[in-house]
């Protein structure tokens, strides 16, 4: 039973965790994530083109990557570039993605009905040896790939920031823009780049539900997961691992539900579905005004 | 032997207005140049100009004999020039080493953390810094980031450093550490332009000095033989080292009275203001003088103590319940806490006044009302702008600083508080702020004028209170005061 | 701020801007949000051409399908009502410089505040049965949207991201009534009962609309009357402008913020009921999907100016409106016009931008 939620959870928070690093990136830089949604749209819907059209889940991962950055790119472009408010231009950008996503994939059957391309879920890769560890191996090593791949872009990203010039740049232009450009770097250019490989990895998010998950796109079918991932990354106080386990609480509320439903514990699903956001909001609250958010998030570029 | 930086010429111009119109400026190695000017002589446009953050409509530039052309600030960085700006470009939730390492080709792409901050120690060292590597910039006083500043200039390899009114924010002491710091530079040849408006530092530490007024070099000279006197009158044009003659005057009964009056950031402060009566308060920047005027205008809430106004205790009146009773306050921070920059000067004018005649009747707003309003005061204060719809940004300085005086000013206050009144305004508008903050004066109010330029709350007040750390640490009057033991109060608790 | 400021006595006379870099002059900014409009549309007719369709047939067709009869244009102001009462308050939202978000969950909830009132209404007090349940939605909206102002303005969590979590919990509370206290048993979906015939909103007679799109017209003039009128849009607009501002010029900034929530809360819960009550006469499960979004797209397409959110309102509820004939006489998807709506936010984001 145990076993069972956490392996749930673990699957329902590897989307959310690929949406959260990305949204990570975007932050750091400076530019509140609220496009994720879109971004993970967009990269769902690629997924499973990309994954039908070459007949290989690596075309569709692929396409899930562009798809991602084409809609952080209309982000950049108008947050950064044009200096818009930036919750209101991710908004924009998951309207045009739902839009978007909804419409191609009813142009490509031709007609008023939507496309219905079902693909196999991606099979899982059990790691030898380690899978054959009772419980726990079946549990963390016998996982689709790009599980894997969300924890590695956690390792990695966790290092990029800690360790590396360009992350401590990025940071930089989250926390302060001005002392970034005197430093000889462009505060744009970061911006836009963190923005732009965020939708790509937020796209990845969405391959990981439409590609490894379900085998199959529907509209609007990240419901809402954008905003969780968001969510996770400001509880996670804009560090990967933080967003990681936040990630992981989420999944595991979510699995929680649904073993109350198949259990016919008493309390409505719809109330039980609430959970997630609440905790959200919950733990928003709490952390409130202590939270340390980039000193200079949401803020246009100085001239 | 070419000199280590050589601008000839130098053009650069913002709309009409030709903020540099051709000046030479040549710096040798080893030496301290002194570039003096009022505001808005030219001074920051020509190091911009310099350091590539503004291109030049015309004129050469020529570092170790090199020239430099449509460079940006990292071509400046690595020809050997840093910039030291008097808003220090650093990031306050990292250390001092991440400050180091951030742009730093020599932090390597991958970060070598131990071997950067091991120079940071070792270099502060040196030069007597006394930086710890591993503190956060949030954490150090205003001096020591001015000194990660210089600590990164010079593990930057930089021969020419440039700094921009560096002792703005410094209290004296931290000053006479800055100036020997500069010395020892110096004295490793380095070249350096000391900007500034302050003439005894300049002919403290400066080997030449260079004049700059309305965007031309008005005067040249090595420093060894020029008069404080002279100089001021490069810088404007007259002789302005003169105080200004405050008729003396008998003050009135007490119309503020504070007791033991406390709030965030600031100690338990007592004094009173009589009608009449000018009360300065001297300070460096950030020891509470923000906190003190915001307390005063009811935008600091007071935890403790007494605050009364002509007998009527407004300890814990609100913003508009202040207004009322007759508080005018001039915040320092004209751009955005004073004034609405992209509202219009008769928005403005009735910022603080919206729910009263002439600007509301009932329950609308009177727009006749408010016109009419505006054209008055604006002919009162003489506020330059195309009409009373004008939008308050395209104001200059001077022009906003009127805006707020006159919508301040009009209400015939009981008391004035002015804080950093005439910061950033040209002679002509400085003088035109402590005139009409004379006159209230004069009129019998009570002021409180709050300002870090110590020679300015010398002329304008009847008497001083030094302010350091939160507290009033001395109330003196004016005839009494001792500059040097001023300033040793201003050092108080802030080194 | 050493660098010099020419000074300028020769300053043309503008009108001043709004926050997100909107100007409201007159001079340019109309013609921008109108070139927005127009690069949207063609961007939308590469679309319909790339999935090898005629524009020109499809626009017309969908132009026919908005406003080709009175029932349609009917369909389209009842499309329009909720967009323009959530947009109106919305456009005051921003102008005081709170990002509400809110709008889908505080229709949703005014669904059932409407919902509730009618079938709970006693028979024998039918006459005020309309006005009873218009009250219950505006109030059970306002009440949505003082949750948000309380946790905003409590814990100092940002307001968009308050909205937008209690928009999803708003959207599951809706299932849950109806799985529940206000649900029609044995419907096979969730809904409620019919509502009783006297709280359904009258139809106008030769347009099959209801009275709400008047409603909300009056309501969008009410709104530019506070906005520019009246001391407290005056405090709102500098709120919007400069926090810093408005606590010195005395307003209290909470003050502000809970009266234009509370106001955007009212209206939207008032559409909600309208919808409710004019549209499906009863309560259905998702009635306000995308209804909240939609809200912030017409006010930024009306420059946040109450007045200017009418037509804005306009354009995208006759937009959808001729889209479902589209679909059926062209074969182009009706999602199109969720492209057309993003672009245009985007475009009017970027055409209005500060460029001082």
């Amino acid at each position: 039973m145990t076993i069972d939620i956490i392996a749930a959870a673990i699957r329902i928070a590897t989307p959310l965790l690929f949406a959260a690093l990305g949204g990570l990136l975007s932050e750091r830089s400076g530019v509140f994530a609220v496009g994720l949604e879109g971004m993970m749209l967009a990269g769902a819907f690629a997924a499973i083109i990309g994954a039908s059209a070459t007949g290989s889940a690596l075309g569709g991962i692929a396409l899930a990557i562009v798809g991602g950055a084409i809609i952080a790119t209309a982000v950049a472009v108008i947050a950064v570039r044009y200096r818009a408010d930036n919750m209101v231009t991710g908004l924009a950008a998951n309207i045009l993605a739902l839009g978007l996503t909804s419409y191609l994939l009813r142009v490509i059957a031709g007609g008023g009905a939507p496309a219905s391309i079902h693909l196999d879920p991606l099979a899982s890769w059990p790691i030898p040896y380690l899978s054959d560890i009772p419980t726990i191996g079946p549990l963390l090593f016998d996982q689709p790939p790009l599980t894997y791949l969300a924890v590695i872009g956690c390792v990695l990203m966790s290092l990029f920031l800690r360790r590396t010039q360009a992350g401590l740049t990025l940071t930089a232009t989250g926390e302060n823009p001005e002392a970034v450009f005197a430093s000889g770097s462009s505060p744009m250019r970061v911006r836009m780049i963190a923005i732009i490989t965020g939708g790509a990895i937020a796209g990845l998010g969405g391959a990981v539900l439409s590609l490894q998950q379900v085998g199959t796109f529907t509209d609007g079918m990240t419901g809402g997961r954008g905003y969780l991932a968001l969510a996770s990354l400001i509880v996670g106080r804009w560090t990967p691992w933080g967003a990681a386990i936040a990630c992981l609480a989420f999944g595991a509320a979510e699995a929680l539900e649904l073993r109350m439903q198949t259990f016919g514990v008493p309390v409505s699903s719809y109330i039980v579905q609430m959970v997630p956001y609440l905790i959200a909001l919950a733990v928003l609250a709490g952390i409130g005004r202590s939270s340390r958010m980039p000193a200079s998030i949401g803020q246009p570029l100085p001239r | 032997m070419t000199s280590l930086l050589e601008m000839r010429g130098i053009v650069r111009c913002f709309g009409p207005l030709r903020a540099n119109d051709g000046i030479d400026l040549t710096v040798e190695a080893g030496h301290i140049l002194g570039l003096l000017g009022e505001n808005g002589s030219g001074k920051s446009t020509l190091m911009k100009v310099l350091f590539g953050m503004l291109p030049p409509d015309a004129g050469t530039i020529a570092f170790r004999g090199r020239p430099l052309a449509g460079h940006h600030p990292r071509e400046a960085m690595e020809a050997g020039i840093a910039m030291i700006h008097q808003h220090f470009m650093l990031v306050e939730a990292m250390t001092v080493t991440e400050n180091v390492m951030l742009g730093w080709p020599d932090a390597g792409r991958i970060l070598k953390r131990g071997e950067v901050a091991e120079r940071v120690r070792e270099t502060s060292r040196r030069f007597g810094l006394d930086l710890d590597p591993h503190v956060p910039i949030a954490g150090l006083s205003l001096g020591r980031r001015q000194r990660v500043e210089i600590l990164k200039a010079i593990l930057r390899k930089a021969d020419l450093l440039i700094l921009d009114e560096p002792t703005s924010n410094l209290a004296p002491p931290e000053v006479a550490d800055l100036l020997s710091i500069l010395r020892r530079l110096k004295s490793e040849g380095k070249g350096i332009v000391f900007i500034s408006h302050k003439l005894p530092e300049v002919l403290e530490v400066c080997d030449d000095v260079v004049v700059l007024r309305a965007g031309r070099v008005t005067g040249r000279a090595p420093v060894a033989g020029a008069s404080r006197a002279q100089l001021a009158e490069m810088m404007v044009g007259r002789d302005i080292t003169a105080p200004h003659a405050l008729t003396p005057r008998e003050p009135g009964p007490s119309r503020v009275v504070a007791r033991e009056l406390s709030a965030a950031g600031l100690s338990p402060l007592s004094f009173e203001i009589r009608g009449g009566e000018i009360l300065g308060v001297a300070g460096v920047d950030g020891n509470g003088q923000l906190e003190l005027v915001d307390a005063i205008a009811g935008l600091n809430r007071a935890r403790g103590g007494t605050l009364v106004l002509d007998g009527n205790d407004i300890t814990h009146a609100s913003v508009a319940a202040r207004v009322a009773a007759g508080m005018a306050y001039m915040p320092a921070d004209r751009g955005h806490r004073a004034l609405v920059r992209d509202m219009t000067v008769a928005e403005n004018l009735m910022l603080r006044d919206s729910r009263r005649e002439p600007y509301a009747r009932g329950w609308l707003l009177d727009a006749a009302g408010r016109t009419r309003s505006a054209r008055r005061l604006m002919a009162d204060y003489d506020i330059r702008a195309a009409g009373p719809g004008a939008i308050t940004a395209r104001l200059s300085g001077g022009n906003q600083q009127k805006v707020v005086i006159a919508r301040e000013l009009d209400r015939s206050p009981a008391v004035l508080v002015a804080h950093q009144a005439a910061w950033g305004l040209d002679p002509g508008a400085t003088r035109f702020v402590l005139d009409r903050v004379i006159g209230l004066r004069d009129a019998g109010a009570a002021v409180l004028y709050v300002s870090s330029e110590l020679e300015e709350v010398l002329a304008i007040s009847d008497r001083i209170a030094v302010m350091s750390g939160g507290a009033f640490v001395a109330i003196v009057r004016r005839a009494d005061a001792d500059l040097r033991q001023i300033g040793l109060w201003m050092a108080g608790r802030a080194a | 701020m050493t660098e010099p400021t020419p000074s300028a006595p020769s300053t043309p006379v503008a009108k001043p801007r709004l926050p997100f870099g909107l100007e409201i002059s007159g001079e340019g900014l109309a013609l921008r949000i109108l070139l927005a409009v127009l690069l949207s549309i063609l961007c939308a007719a590469a679309l319909i051409a790339a999935a090898g369709h005629d524009p020109i047939s499809a626009f017309a067709a969908l132009i026919a399908g908005a406003v080709g009869t009175p029932h349609q244009i009917g369909v389209g102001l009842n499309r329009t009502t909720p967009y323009l009462l959530a947009g109106a308050g919305v456009a005051l939202c921003f102008r005081a410089g709170v990002i509400n978000i809110g709008a889908e969950g505080q229709i949703a909830v005014g669904g059932i505040g409407g919902a509730a009132a009618a079938l709970a209404w006693p028979a024998a007090l039918s006459p005020l049965a309309i006005v009873a349940a218009l009250v219950g939605g505006a109030l059970a909206g306002a009440l949505w949207s003082a949750i948000a102002t309380a946790i905003y303005l409590g814990r100092h969590v940002h307001e968009v991201l308050v909205t937008l979590l209690l928009n999803f919990v708003a959207l599951l509370l809706v299932q849950q009534v109806l799985a529940g206290p206000l649900g029609q048993t044995g419907a096979g979906f969730l809904q409620s009962p019919l509502l009783p015939r006297e709280s359904w909103l009258p139809r106008i007679p030769g347009l099959d609309a209801h009275p709400g799109f008047i409603i909300a017209a009056v309501v969008a003039a009410a709104l530019s009357l506070i906005l520019w009128r009246t001391p407290f849009g005056f405090a709102l607009r500098v709120a919007g402008s400069s926090r810093k501002a408005a606590a010195y010029a005395g307003f209290s900034l909470s003050g502000i913020t809970w009266g234009v929530m509370l106001l955007a809360g009212a209206l939207a819960g008032l559409a909600g009921a309208i919808e409710v009550m004019g549209v499906h006469h009863r309560l259905i499960e998702g009635f306000s999907l995308g209804f909240g979004f939609k809200a912030v797209t017409v006010a930024l397409l009306g420059a946040l100016e109450p007045l200017a959110v009418i037509p804005a309102a306009l354009f995208v509820g006759l937009l959808e409106a001729g889209s479902l004939s589209m679909q059926r006489q062209i074969g182009v998807p009706s999602a199109l016009v969720a492209v057309i709506e993003g672009l245009t936010m985007l475009f009017v984001l970027a055409a209005t931008v500060r460029r001082t």
